[in-house]
């Protein structure tokens, strides 16, 4: 145990995900070194991100005002909605620049382990959006799910599915596949099998 | 295949040490309680396919973050360095050669073993979990990447009943809780099918071998294995139609699954039934050994199913794989004790441990290594 502030820093920085104790007394001890102006700015950023990020009121992403980047711009495609896990995955899938529709963030996915069932996530929002409104959006006409490839995504895949079905909205998963430049011969049975079965046409 | 060299590093009660390994038998002597199974159990370790005795975080010597694993593996005419870094809760790594690999359970196609001890002993007159667990170990030894599969197995198992216990007792109440209820339906139908395919598939390829080693012991009789479920239709093998038939079987169990909140059917409750023909009445019927076996015969039918998965892995995968025989000479009778002696002396290596080497009555051991807390010497 160390003098009061140091280990209330010590304490608050073991409770981070991904940080042990020896981790936490490691950056805490960086911080006692580092200059001033460098805590500052760090302790700044995060009462920032407290006070001014919050969740877009459409889509559940981070935002810094009422709707996030992608339900403000006009030239994404409204008629397709994404929906993720978590707002990182939305990162990850706009690095791929092949996808130009709108997102839905679940926050998180469906796991009786920890207590999550589909009332804990945004799932009322997303039929929401999908009735038709008076506002002048076209309607929706495709909900890509891209919940995580393992077992929690899987089952809100399917949890989604069987909700969206009676909509008439088309419903699609995302393919998993085999990573691209791993060795097929690593490749596990579940994968491959998954792979085989989402198999694509190569012929016109 | 053989281990010819083991470092090992914070694993168990081994701070830093390392052994040369021979060809044929080796003999691990000290007193209880030094670590000589320890010694097995990381041998077993070097396939990337976990311990037979417990999760990963008890392979970590207390204090450490991390265990690590080295070993020089001789198979056929090839010299393969295979290290493993034992990371509880961070995932394990592993490197083949120095390359790292996607997954440890690659090093299952280099590196391969069977572990014997006194659990696997009483296989037979053990608990169903235990014959259970033998089969899934098989299924993996065979076909690592069904590791996978395992796993994703025992997660939606353990969801379903999270759920199951979380369920609001009135009926009605919950349409959002049943709905999910038959969200993990769909995959533990999905997967539990595909899990019991595979034991089945496995069960008939151990079958023969593990007859024929009791044949050989028992001097006549048979030794029959066959796969007990309550909803699985005997020969079925067919992925769909163990799906549907789990499916139905669901169904049928749905009000008692929420009365004792747990599931109730599937996988995790089938066993696997040894049955025996007496060498005195080959006309007769086969009888569960469990029931109507001596202790000696469930220990040689035991012995006969250890020995045939060594037998079925060496001839699926063209190397023998290593022997581990954990304290298991000392439990038997002299003749059944001779008679494993005869079946290790055709092993391309086997690691045994033993408290009083004395009494083994084994000949032509290559190697014997002793164990005093946590240190290891040549004793020859
Ligand atoms: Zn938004």
């Amino acid at each position: 145990m160390f003098a009061g502030p140091l280990q209330d820093l010590i304490d608050e920085l073991s409770k981070l995900p991904g940080i042990g104790p020896k981790s936490a007394q490691r950056v805490a001890f960086h911080l006692l070194k580092a200059p001033a102006d460098d805590a500052a700015a760090l302790a700044r950023a995060i009462v920032e991100v407290k006070d001014k990020v919050r969740l877009c009121r459409t889509c559940f992403n981070v935002s810094d005002q009422e709707l996030c980047e992608y339900c403000r711009d006009p030239r994404r495609d409204a008629t397709v909605i994404c929906a993720v896990q978590e707002p990182p995955d939305i990162v990850a899938i706009e690095r791929t620049r092949e996808y130009r529709g709108l997102y839905h963030v679940l926050q998180g996915a469906i796991s009786p382990i920890e207590g999550v069932g589909p009332d804990d996530l945004r799932i009322s929002e997303l039929l929401s959006r999908l009735r038709p409104t008076a506002e002048d959006r076209p309607p929706v006409e495709e909900v890509i799910v891209a919940t995580s490839p393992n077992v929690e995504g899987d089952a809100t895949a399917l949890y989604l599915a069987r909700l969206l079905q009676p909509l008439g909205v088309k419903i699609t998963r995302l393919a998993s596949g085999l990573p691209v430049g791993g060795d097929l011969e690593y490749a596990d049975e579940v994968t491959l099998g998954r792979a085989l079965v989402g198999r694509r046409s190569l012929s016109a | 295949m053989r281990v010819a060299t083991l470092a090992l590093e914070d694993f168990r009660n081994f701070v830093r040490q390392q052994t040369g390994l021979g060809a044929g038998i080796n003999l691990i002597v000290g007193r209880n309680a030094q670590g000589k199974t320890n010694l097995l159990e990381a041998v077993h370790c070097l396939s990337g396919l976990g311990s037979p005795r417990g999760p990963d975080h008890m392979l970590v010597r207390s204090g450490a973050e991390r265990a690590v694993l080295h070993a020089d593996v001789v198979r056929g005419p090839r010299h393969v360095r295979v290290d493993l870094e034992i990371r509880p809760g961070r995932g394990n790594r592993a490197l083949l050669n120095g390359n790292p690999v996607p997954s440890p359970r690659a090093l299952a196609e280099v590196c391969s073993s069977v572990f014997f001890g006194p659990d696997e002993l009483s296989l037979v007159k053990g608990s169903p979990e235990g014959r259970r667990r033998f089969l899934d170990d098989l299924v993996v030894g065979l076909r690592p990447a069904r590791e996978t599969l395992r796993r994703e197995w025992e997660r939606i198992l353990r969801q379903r009943n999270a759920l199951l216990r979380s369920m609001p007792r009135e009926r009605g109440a919950a349409a959002t809780a049943t709905a999910t209820l038959e969200v993990w339906d769909e995959a533990l139908c999905r997967v539990g099918a595909e899990l019991t395919a595979a034991r089945l598939e496995v069960l008939a390829e151990l079958a023969p071998y593990a007859a024929k080693r009791y044949e050989a012991v028992a001097g006549g009789g048979r030794l029959e294995l066959a796969y007990a479920s309550t909803w699985a239709p005997a020969g079925e093998g067919n992925v769909a139609a163990l799906q549907s038939a789990l499916q139905s079987a669901l169904q049928e169990a749905r009000e008692r699954e929420l009365e004792r909140r747990v599931s109730l059917v599937g996988p995790q409750r089938d066993d696997v039934v040894v049955m025996l023909v007496s060498a005195g009445d080959p006309a007769g019927e086969a009888r569960d050994a469990r029931a109507y076996a001596s202790q000696g015969d469930q220990r040689t039918c035991a012995l006969a199913l250890k020995l045939g998965e060594h037998d079925l892995l060496s001839d699926a995968t063209g190397e023998q794989p290593v022997l581990l025989l954990d304290d298991v000479f000392s439990e038997l009778d002299p003749a059944r004790r001779r008679w494993l002696g005869g079946a290790v002396a055709a092993v391309d290596q086997t690691v045994l441990t033993s408290a009083e080497p004395d009494a083994l009555d084994i000949g032509g051991v290559a190697r014997v290594i002793e164990v005093r807390a946590g240190e290891l010497r040549d004793a020859q």
